[in-house]
């Protein structure tokens, strides 16, 4: 008799054991955010081929005075990536002056000198503003005028894209 | 007889062992939002595959698991001076089981839900939010703590 109360009182404890199956655990993880002040972009100059004459192509390079320049003003030493939508040709009405071989370079001050090259395209190419927020883009090509070039004053839009990351 | 009740005992005990080595969540990624500008909202998709916030969830085929969030209203800035809003969407939490067969279910983050595992014993739960950021937010570094507590049954 003794035998058989002690079994059942060790069942009775085991089952209880066995029904409670129902458990918690946590884990974190974290959100996270970096705050920056809000970005402006301007087209500052033009691209100025000035005068071209058909079948010499010309260039101007990206330290020369009339080569195009963006200004840019964002967070003090922040990251950011600048891609490029660039024309294929300079248009006069119906005509197309065929526009390529694109260079670039930044600047955390307003001149080329010591400018860090890149080449402007679709593609990111990424850059820094300077510490006090600043960052000066300087951009350069060349135009092919064909030897029948018809005269006349050609115009296109170079598009610079920022972003922080 | 003695032996007899041992034996009883002994297989008692194996079929009544807790299921501690085969249930389990884990935190995999964290919910980033990356740089936000001042008086723009951002959002993160919980599809977003590299943003979104991750976890992982194991239990037992055809067992159930409740999962509730802990979620923050706002992060704090790093080295204090300023808190981000931050909120969640009735959509901004997706469980994808990782059967072939399983569907993704999209369900609030807000309100803690129960799963049948059916078709896999474990699964994921991505998270996305938006935080709204003041127009004289101060700049720097934000964060807070998301909790997800499963329940196993």
């Amino acid at each position: 008799m003794r035998t058989t109360i002690r079994v059942s009182a060790v069942l009775a404890a085991l089952l209880s054991l066995a029904g409670s199956t129902a458990r918690a655990q946590s884990a974190n993880i974290t959100a996270t955010a970096t705050v920056f002040q809000a970005m402006t972009v301007t087209g500052a100059r033009t691209l100025d081929f000035g005068n071209v004459f058909p079948g010499v192509a010309k260039a101007v390079g990206v330290a020369a005075a009339t080569s195009g320049r963006f200004d840019l003003t964002g967070q003090n030493s922040a990251a950011v990536n600048l891609s490029f939508t660039l024309p294929a040709n300079l248009t006069s009405g119906a005509n197309n002056l065929p526009i390529g071989t694109w260079t670039g370079c930044t600047n955390t001050t307003n001149t080329a000198t010591g400018c860090t090259a890149f080449t402007p395209s679709a593609s990111a190419t990424a850059s820094a503003f300077s510490g006090t927020g600043s960052l000066f883009v300087f951009v350069g090509g060349t135009v092919t005028p064909a030897a029948n070039q018809a005269a006349g004053t050609y115009n296109g839009t170079v598009t610079l894209t920022a972003a922080y990351f | 007889m003695r032996r007899c009740v041992c034996f009883l005992v002994f297989a008692l005990v194996t079929a009544a062992r807790p299921l501690a080595g085969q249930s389990q969540v884990t935190g995999l990624r964290d919910l980033d939002f990356g740089a936000v500008i001042r008086g723009v909202q951002t959002t993160v998709a919980p599809t977003d595959p590299i943003r979104s916030g991750r976890f992982y969830v194991r239990h037992q085929l055809n067992r159930q698991v409740r999962v509730a969030f802990t979620l923050p209203t706002r992060l704090s800035r790093v080295g204090g001076g300023g808190n981000l809003p931050i909120s969640f969407s009735t959509t901004d939490a997706v469980a994808q089981g990782t059967a072939a067969t399983s569907s993704p279910v999209t369900f609030n983050p807000n309100t803690a839900i129960t799963f049948t595992l059916v078709t896999s014993a474990d699964f994921y739960i991505n998270l996305g939010g938006r935080v709204s950021p003041a127009a004289n937010q101060a700049t720097g570094d934000y964060s807070g703590t998301v909790t997800l507590t499963c329940t196993f049954f």
